[in-house]
């Protein structure tokens, strides 16, 4: 069963990395090839050559990276304020930011796309960044909180106790013993970020491109060049991957957000 | 304690995200009673009233795309959560190995659906593609067009990467939490000879209602927003056969410009996305904490 399991789930994926190294005669010969002689053009052309893959795998990680930077002075605080207090319509608060995770991205894409070009935002890596924290908000809102929830109550009463502020405590006291927490949503964020091809797709520009969305460009007028995408799709999938990996105990809590403790 | 203060932590991010939202909602709004071709020019060119709205429902076009969309939503859902389930209990088995095949089968949700449409177009490519190649060898004959190729059989291909994608999510996180389950609840219940079956669903699935519910619901929004795998593997055809709603707003909006048109249908999906959010939130975080 497991071995059914994994030609299923992990087969394919192999199947699609052994075609960045395959030489195109035997791409599409069925039965397949399963012994060749590897090819390196596609990814010599790929990444050695100026003028191309480098600046988008470089636009991904800027505009990721970006969306985690500016992801956390505003989630932070929010996740902090919904774990520690019993405010009224707490419960709505949360929903309402799940709700935001589950609005249809193209819907408020093309309005957002025409404002962007407007006010000359549109292809510059902020509108992106900006863009993303549709998403990455709501996501680390949820999960921060369930990692604030841990954290024991008694230890902030004594700093109180000793005349400390709550803006003292959330930044000198919670934020350092969640820090795990932290590191563990914004991977989460920067996977979101770097996975998601509605937001470029729209509103980057040729040179503003990413990695995901820049393999659309290889479906050329003459043809699909397979060995091409394959390996910028590879390279668009192998950080998600390491990340998740290395989160692989907390994968569960992340995409859950929290509701089983993992 | 002044209540003021957990307010002015939670109100930048909600400031921030109304904004991001509801401008260019508002946006659309009022473009949705515009005729506006944005290659004809850079503004809105004459109040038309509801009439994008009723071009939108001529002819099918928005129900035609809204019962794509059902369609796939509800049996991908259905079918990627039934899927988990088996797997999640098979490797809730403790195998040898098992342990491993848990942490690798998590990759498939890891990659971007634009690459998954991708590596589902190499698979499903008519001329030496994979999956052809093994449902003939193995004596299912596939229409000559291609999987993807061919209006009876599309969409269903498009959904089975879809689905690829997103069993082994639901699989580990059900897997997961079944793991939460404490021990003696399940050994009292063996002692009173529970049969498996009245096991998983009178005391499993009600321990873990909960994480299952969200991400059913995450996953029923997701799919039904679907566009940027269409954009890949289809882009709606053929004929209109893969056009779910979010393709079609994109389509209006940046493939044909039309952008009244688009922002009409696009108030016509925010509805309906809130009305099914609305019903999932009433009727299953009612009892919620």
């Amino acid at each position: 069963m497991v071995i059914v399991l994994m030609l299923v789930f992990i087969g394919p994926i192999v199947w699609f990395v052994l075609l960045a190294i395959r030489p195109t005669a035997t791409a599409f010969t069925m039965p397949p090839v399963l012994v060749f002689e590897p090819t390196w053009d596609a990814i010599r052309y790929t990444f050695l050559d100026p003028g191309n893959n480098r600046p988008q795998l470089f636009n991904s990680v800027i505009i990721a990276a970006g969306a985690v930077l500016l992801n956390l002075p505003f989630s932070f605080p929010a996740a902090y304020a919904l774990s520690r207090y019993k405010i009224r319509g707490r419960k709505n608060i949360m929903l309402w930011y799940l709700g935001l995770l589950m609005a249809p991205p193209v819907a408020f894409l093309i309005p957002y796309s025409i404002l962007a070009s407007s006010v000359g935002l549109k292809g510059t890596y902020f509108s992106m960044i900006l863009i993303c924290q549709t998403l990455t908000i709501p996501f680390s809102v949820w999960l921060m909180r369930s990692f604030i929830d841990e954290v024991p109550v008694e230890i902030e009463e004594a700093a109180r106790v000793d005349g400390a502020s709550t803006a003292a405590i959330m930044l000198r006291i919670v934020l350092p013993l969640v820090r795990p927490g932290i590191i563990v949503t914004s991977m989460f964020a920067f996977v979101f970020s770097w996975n998601n091809a509605a937001f470029p797709l729209v509103l980057a520009n040729r040179s503003t491109t990413t990695l995901p969305v820049g393999t659309l460009q290889y479906f050329g007028t003459a043809g699909v060049t397979w060995g091409f995408i394959a390996v910028a799709a590879v390279a668009a999938m192998i950080p998600p991957m390491l990340i998740f990996l290395a989160l692989d105990r907390y994968v569960v809590r992340g995409l859950t957000f929290g509701s089983v403790k993992g | 304690m002044p209540n003021y203060v957990p307010w002015l932590l939670i109100s930048p991010s909600i400031i921030l995200l109304l904004t991001l939202i509801a401008f260019p909602l508002l946006f659309a709004l009022k473009n949705s009673f515009y005729f506006w071709n944005l290659q004809m020019g850079p503004t809105p060119m004459g109040f038309v009233g509801f009439d994008n709205y009723k071009m939108a429902l001529q002819g099918g076009f928005f129900l035609g795309a809204l019962w794509n969309t059902v369609l796939m939503t509800v049996v991908g859902t259905a079918v990627e959560f039934m899927l988990g389930l088996m797997i999640a209990l098979l490797l809730a088995r403790q195998l040898k190995g098992m342990n491993v095949a848990r942490a690798l089968l998590i990759m498939p949700t890891t990659i971007a659906p634009i690459v998954v449409g991708f590596l589902f177009r190499y698979m499903y490519d008519p001329g030496g593609g994979l999956i052809p190649w093994l449902l003939t060898s193995v004596g299912i004959p596939i229409p000559a067009q291609g999987l993807l190729g061919s209006s009876s059989t599309a969409l269903w291909a498009v959904l089975f990467a879809d689905i690829w994608q997103w069993t082994p999510f639901f699989a580990i996180v059900l897997y997961a939490g079944l793991l939460s389950i404490p021990d003696d609840i399940i050994e009292a219940a063996r002692l009173d000879r529970t049969p498996p079956l009245a096991m998983l669903w009178h005391i499993k699935m009600p321990l873990i209602k909960k994480t299952a519910l969200i991400v059913v619901m995450l996953r029923f929004m997701q799919l039904f927003n679907t566009f940027d795998l269409i954009v890949v593997l289809t882009k709606g055809g053929p004929g209109a056969s893969t056009r779910t709603l979010g393709y079609t707003l994109y389509q209006a909006g940046l493939v044909d410009f039309n952008i009244g048109l688009s922002s009409a249908m696009t108030w016509m999906m925010v509805i309906i996305v809130n009305a099914i959010i609305g019903l999932f939130v009433f009727f299953a975080f009612r009892d919620w904490d």
